[in-house]
C-alpha cells in the first residue's frame, strides 16, 4: 500500500572517534586507527538531527542506512537514538571493502531505493563530509546516481508537504571572500548535506510535546535496534559486483608517504618559557608591532 | 617540470587509438567575478601541459569552462592567465551556480566533440571526453566535482596539493588481474590527509582486467585554494574563445533561488594585525587554557584561530567556549582559512603542513610550544619553549606592563 507520508532517508557512517580520552596519535602526528574507537561521525550525527527535525514537524517516517563492516551496526543505533528511526539498514559484503567514493555511492543509491518499501524517498540526508576521509563527494554522488537534485551546507529547511514543494536555506562560504545566504525552493524529492552549525528548534507547544514523544521511542526503539535492522548483500541489494568494492572503484591509492618538511622559510631564535627578561623582550617586540597608531 | 621535458618516454602503443584529450579546468565565478582560485588552477594546468606538450604531444590543450551571463569579456583574462581556449556557456539561467543545472552543462561539454573540434582539429574526430579535469576544492566545487564525475562515472580525487603526469607501472588485483602493465600519462593527485603528515597519492586508472574492462576518463580532480601559483598574465598570449549553446533540462529549472545575500563572517581574519591560534597543546587542561588564549587575545585585540584537529571538538568544555571558538569556520590552513597578519602566535601548534599553508605569509609569527622538534620551529620567528599553562600568564603580564608604561610615557 502507496503512503502519502513524508518519506526521510539519512546515510550515516561510522567514523574514527576523535574526542579526547578517545582518539589516539602517533607520535609522528598521524592517527593511530587501531587504539581509535569508533562512533557515529559527528556530520552523521548532526544529519540524523535533521530528520528528527522532520519527523517532529511533518510526522514522516525514517530510514537510516549506512555501508560497512558488521560494526557499523552500533552506528546506525546511535544515528537511531537521535532520529528516532523506524528502519535501520547495513549495507555490508566483503565485496565492498575498499570503495572509493562512485563505487560507495553505487551502493548507497541502492540501499536507499530499497528502503520505505522500495517507495521513493522524499527527503534524503546526509552529513557534510567524514571525519576520516573528509572528501564530501560520496553524498553528492549518491544524490545524482538517485536522480535527485543535491543541496550542500544547508541550515534549514521546510517542506510545503502538500504541494511537495522544499524550501532549503543554504550558508556557502565564498573563498575568503564572504558567505552567501541563499533560499532555495525545489520540488520533492531532493538530496540535502547538513552543515554542521544546523540546529533543529521546535518552537510552539505541539512541536515539543511531539519532540519528546520522539525522543522516548526513539530510546526504546534504539535499545531493541536489532528488531528494526535489515543487513544487505551486494546480491539482496541488486548491485553489479563489478560496479561495487575496489573493483568498481576508478581511483586506487597508489602510494602514501610522510609529507617531507618545507624548507625553512624562517630563522626560529628560542628561548625558554621560564625565562622572564626574554619574554619581556617579546612583549615589548609584540606591543611595537601591533601598536594603533594616535591620532 | 625540467624533468618531465628531458625525459624520453617510451610510445604508448595505444596511443593511436586514445580518445581522452586535453586538459579541462572548470572555472568557478561569484556574482560574474573570477574567484583567485581560478588563476592558481590555471598556472598549474599551464606548467602542467607545458610538460606534456614537449614530452608527449603538443596538441593537447588547457581548456577553460566557464558558465555565467554577460561574462565573456573575462574569457580574454583566462587565456591571459594560461588557457589555450575558453569553452564559454552564456545565458541568464547560468548567472548563479545551481548544483544540478551546473552540473548537466558541464558534462555535456566535456563529452561534446564538436568542441573540442574548435580547440583543436587534430583530435577531433576521436574525441569522447577530456583526459584530465580540475575543479576548485571549496564547497562548491567539491560538489561540483563529485556530481559531474558520478555523471561522467569515472574518477575523482578531492583536495589536491601536488599533481604530476608521469607513465607508471602497475600491479593490481583488479585494474591488471596481478600483471604489470605501464599506464602512460597517468594523473599522480597528492592529497594531505586529515592530519596534515601523511601523502596519499590517488590515481584514475582504467580497469585493464580481462573479466571487468572499463574506461575512467576523465582523471579528475579538485585542487585547494592557495596552494598554486598562477602564472604572469600575458595580454598577448593567443587562445580560442568558443561560444557553447547550453541544452538546458526544464527539470533541472524548477530549483530556484529565491533569495541571495552576502553576509560579512563574524570571524575577521583580515582586519586584525594579530592572530593567537591554538592547536591540540591545549590538551592538559582545556578550559583553563582557552581561558588564557582569551585573555591574550583580549590584550593583543587579536581574532582567534584554531587547528584542523580542534574543530572536530575533541575536549569535554564550557558550551559558551565551545561555540566561541571550537569551530569549522576558525580553522586556519588548507582545509579552512588563509591568512597573513602582522603578528600570528601559534599556541600549541605542532606546525602540520596543512596548518603552515595557512599561516606562512604572516609577517612575524611567534610559536609557543613544549617541544624543539616541532615543524613549527621551522616556520617561526621566536620559539617560545614552554607549556602554554606556564608561559601565557608570564607573556600576558609581560603585555600589561608594556602597555602600562606607555601609558604612562603619552
Amino acid at each position: 500500500m502507496k503512503s502519502s507520508r513524508l518519506k526521510i532517508s539519512v546515510i550515516i557512517k561510522l567514523e574514527p572517534d576523535f574526542s579526547e580520552g578517545n582518539v589516539s596519535y602517533n607520535s609522528d602526528g598521524t592517527l593511530n586507527r587501531a587504539e581509535t574507537k569508533s562512533i557515529l561521525g559527528p556530520h552523521s550525527a548532526v544529519a540524523s538531527m535533521a530528520a528528527l527535525n522532520a519527523k517532529v514537524l511533518y510526522d514522516a517516517d525514517v530510514s537510516v542506512g549506512t555501508m560497512g563492516p558488521p560494526i557499523a551496526e552500533q552506528a546506525l543505533q546511535q544515528s537511531q537514538l537521535l532520529c528516532d528511526a523506524d528502519e535501520l539498514h547495513l549495507y555490508s559484503d566483503r565485496i565492498f571493502a575498499g570503495a572509493d567514493t562512485l563505487a560507495t555511492a553505487e551502493v548507497l543509491r541502492a540501499g536507499i531505493d530499497k528502503m520505505h518499501n522500495g517507495e521513493k524517498s522524499d527527503i534524503v540526508f546526509s552529513g557534510h563530509r567524514a571525519s576520516d576521509g573528509e572528501t564530501g563527494q560520496t553524498g553528492p554522488q549518491t544524490a545524482w546516481k538517485l536522480g535527485y537534485p543535491f543541496f550542500g551546507n544547508v541550515i534549514d529547511f521546510s517542506v510545503d508537504v502538500e504541494n511537495r514543494l522544499a524550501r532549503v536555506t543554504r550558508l556557502v562560504p565564498i573563498q575568503g571572500l564572504y558567505d552567501v545566504i541563499e533560499e532555495i525552493e525545489a520540488p520533492l524529492p531532493i538530496f540535502i548535506t547538513i552543515h554542521p552549525s544546523y540546529k533543529p528548534t521546535f518552537t510552539t507547544v505541539s512541536q515539543r510535546l511531539s519532540f519528546f514523544k520522539c525522543q522516548k521511542e526513539a530510546r526504546d526503539r534504539a535499545a531493541l535496534y536489532k528488531n528494526h535492522l535489515k543487513t544487505y548483500t551486494a546480491q539482496t541489494l541488486g548491485v553489479d559486483p563489478k560496479l561495487v568494492g575496489l573493483p568498481g572503484s576508478p581511483t586506487i591509492v597508489y602510494r602514501v608517504e610522510k609529507i617531507p618538511r618545507a624548507k625553512t622559510s624562517r630563522m626560529a631564535k628560542i628561548i625558554e618559557g621560564s625565562n622572564q627578561d626574554q619574554i619581556r623582550a617579546v612583549a615589548k617586540k609584540i606591543t611595537d608591532m601591533i601598536k594603533v597608531k594616535e591620532i | 617540470m625540467s624533468n618531465i621535458s628531458q625525459l624520453t618516454s617510451t610510445p604508448d602503443p595505444k596511443a593511436s587509438n586514445e580518445h581522452y584529450r586535453h586538459l579541462y579546468v572548470v572555472i568557478e565565478q561569484e556574482e560574474g567575478n573570477l574567484l583567485p582560485v581560478n588563476f592558481e588552477m590555471l598556472g598549474e594546468a599551464r606548467r602542467l601541459m607545458d610538460g606534456f606538450n614537449l614530452r608527449y604531444s603538443a596538441e593537447e590543450k588547457v581548456v577553460a569552462i566557464l558558465l555565467g551571463n554577460e561574462m565573456r569579456s573575462q574569457c580574454d583574462k583566462l587565456i591571459s592567465y594560461g588557457a589555450d581556449a575558453v569553452i564559454y556557456a552564456e545565458n541568464p539561467e547560468l548567472t548563479y551556480h545551481r548544483n544540478p543545472v551546473y552540473t548537466r552543462v558541464i558534462s555535456q561539454i566535456a563529452n561534446d566533440r564538436d568542441c573540442s573540434k574548435k580547440i583543436s582539429a587534430r583530435y577531433s574526430e576521436e574525441f569522447k571526453r577530456p583526459r584530465f579535469m580540475f575543479f576548485s576544492a571549496d564547497d562548491t566545487g567539491r560538489h561540483l566535482s563529485a556530481t559531474v564525475l558520478a555523471e561522467l562515472e569515472s574518477g575523482l580525487a578531492s583536495d589536491i596539493n601536488k599533481l604530476v603526469i608521469d607513465d607508471i607501472e602497475l600491479k593490481h588485483e583488479h585494474k591488471t588481474k596481478g600483471q604489470v602493465e605501464k599506464y602512460f600519462k597517468t594523473l599522480e593527485m597528492y592529497r594531505p590527509d586529515f592530519s596534515g603528515f601523511l601523502w596519499t597519492t590517488i590515481l584514475c586508472l582504467d580497469n585493464r582486467h580481462p573479466n571487468n574492462m572499463r574506461e575512467y576518463h576523465p582523471q579528475a580532480c579538485s585542487i585547494i585554494p592557495g596552494v598554486f601559483q598562477p602564472v604572469e598574465p600575458d595580454n598577448n598570449r593567443k587562445g580560442v574563445i568558443v561560444d557553447y549553446k547550453a541544452t538546458l533540462n526544464t527539470d533541472d529549472l524548477r530549483v530556484k533561488i529565491l533569495n541571495r545575500r552576502i553576509v560579512k563572517s563574524p570571524i575577521d581574519f583580515d582586519s586584525h594585525k594579530a592572530i593567537v591560534s591554538f592547536g591540540r597543546g591545549i590538551n592538559d587542561s582545556p578550559e583553563e587554557n582557552i581561558a588564557l588564549i582569551d585573555t591574550l587575545k583580549q590584550e593583543l585585540g587579536a581574532e582567534v584561530g584554531v587547528s584542523l584537529p580542534i574543530s572536530k571538538k575533541p575536549y569535554n568544555i564550557s558550551n559558551s567556549r565551545l561555540s566561541a571558538y571550537i569551530t569549522a569556520e576558525r580553522v586556519i590552513g588548507t582545509s579552512g582559512r588563509k591568512v597573513a597578519p602582522t603578528l600570528y602566535i601559534a599556541v600549541g601548534i605542532s606546525g602540520a603542513m596543512q596548518h603552515i599553508a595557512g599561516m606562512k605569509e604572516s609577517e612575524f609569527v611567534i610559536a609557543i610550544n613544549p617541544d624543539t622538534n616541532s615543524p613549527i620551529r621551522d616556520e617561526c620567528d621566536v620559539f617560545i619553549k614552554g607549556r602554554m599553562e606556564d608561559v601565557l600568564p608570564i607573556l600576558i603580564e609581560e603585555l600589561r606592563q608594556q602597555k602600562a608604561m606607555v601609558e604612562v610615557r603619552s
